[in-house]
């Protein structure tokens, strides 16, 4: 138990880690040139990892709705985000705006999509991280 | 680095805030794709169909090099980083973590590390010690995140 929460964690430094290294090559490129790299070479490492694995091609995946696919390109405009505000903004603004925006906009979805959840739980949580963008927001006016 | 301390408008804000739509959008997508294929298929596809469209933005708008000298070569190894990612997330999913345990620990380290590189300036990005606004900002957003995940049925 202990493991995978440290694996967990980790798996957030990693996502931290990454926007880092993909920030420090836009700065000297281009965001749009640091997503390109993020891309090719995550492909390049997600192939070699499924061909020592097996199993890429299992299940239906042809089965799939259309829009299953559209993730790529949607991808391709985050990394390219992340990578231009990292320098400008900071890690940990960027990490906790992202996660404001991440948050907000799936409840949004749940709710279009009819996803049980407590509506109270709902309403408290978005106002703790609406409050909590305001306080950056107003903390940078004054400074 | 020896730029001046660049300050935060409000398209800052909302590029990030937008990006987090995004994300959500993202694993929607590729979340589905794994529903009919691999864990494997749903991270490759998004990476194959990515590396075509970003060569295609690339080809088409021309981004001017913001240095003329190469970056170091571990720059270009972000993605790695990234490909491990999945793999961690998809093992600890199935775990007594659960996906909402995964989530908030994911959170919690992509926090934590992101504060730590601001602070001691890591990989060559623009050292900044966060203030005392920063941190009551830090916690409103993760105190409201953990609730939605935990009882916004949001995971």
């Amino acid at each position: 138990m202990i493991l995978f929460a440290a694996l967990a964690i980790l798996a957030g430094v990693l996502v931290s880690l990454s926007r880092q290294i993909n920030g420090r090559l836009a700065l000297s490129t281009s965001a749009m040139e640091s997503s390109f790299w993020n891309h090719i070479v995550g492909l390049g490492f997600v192939t070699i990892a499924a061909l020592l694995f097996g199993g890429l091609f299992a299940g239906e995946p042809l089965a799939a709705p259309w829009w299953a696919w559209l993730g790529g390109p949607v991808g391709v405009i985050f990394i390219a985000a992340g990578s231009w505000l990292i320098p400008r903004i900071g890690a940990a603004q960027t990490a906790l705006l992202i996660i404001a925006g991440q948050m907000i906009s799936g409840v949004v979805l749940d709710i279009i999509m009819g996803a049980p959840g407590s509506p109270l739980a709902r309403a408290v949580g978005v106002a703790l991280i609406l409050a909590g963008m305001y306080v950056a927001q107003s903390a940078k006016q004054r400074s | 680095m020896s730029s001046p301390s660049p300050s935060t408008h409000i398209y800052h804000f909302a590029a990030a805030f937008g990006a987090g739509g995004l994300l959500t959008l993202m694993i929607l997508f590729n979340g589905t794709l794994a529903v009919y294929g691999s864990l494997f298929f749903a991270s490759w596809v998004p990476h194959l169909t990515g590396t075509v469209a970003a060569l295609m933005i690339l080809l088409f708008l021309r981004p001017k090099r913001a240095m003329p000298t190469r970056p170091p070569l571990w720059t270009y190894l972000g993605g790695v980083s990234g490909g491990v990612t999945v793999m961690l997330t998809s093992a600890t999913m199935n775990t007594a973590l659960a996906l909402s345990g995964t989530i908030a620990l994911g959170l919690a380290g992509q926090v934590l590390f992101s504060l730590f590189a601001d602070m001691r300036g890591l990989f060559g990005l623009p050292q900044r010690m966060p203030s005392r606004r920063d941190y009551l900002s830090l916690a409103l957003i993760l105190v409201g995140s953990l609730i939605l995940i935990f009882f916004g049925g949001s995971a």
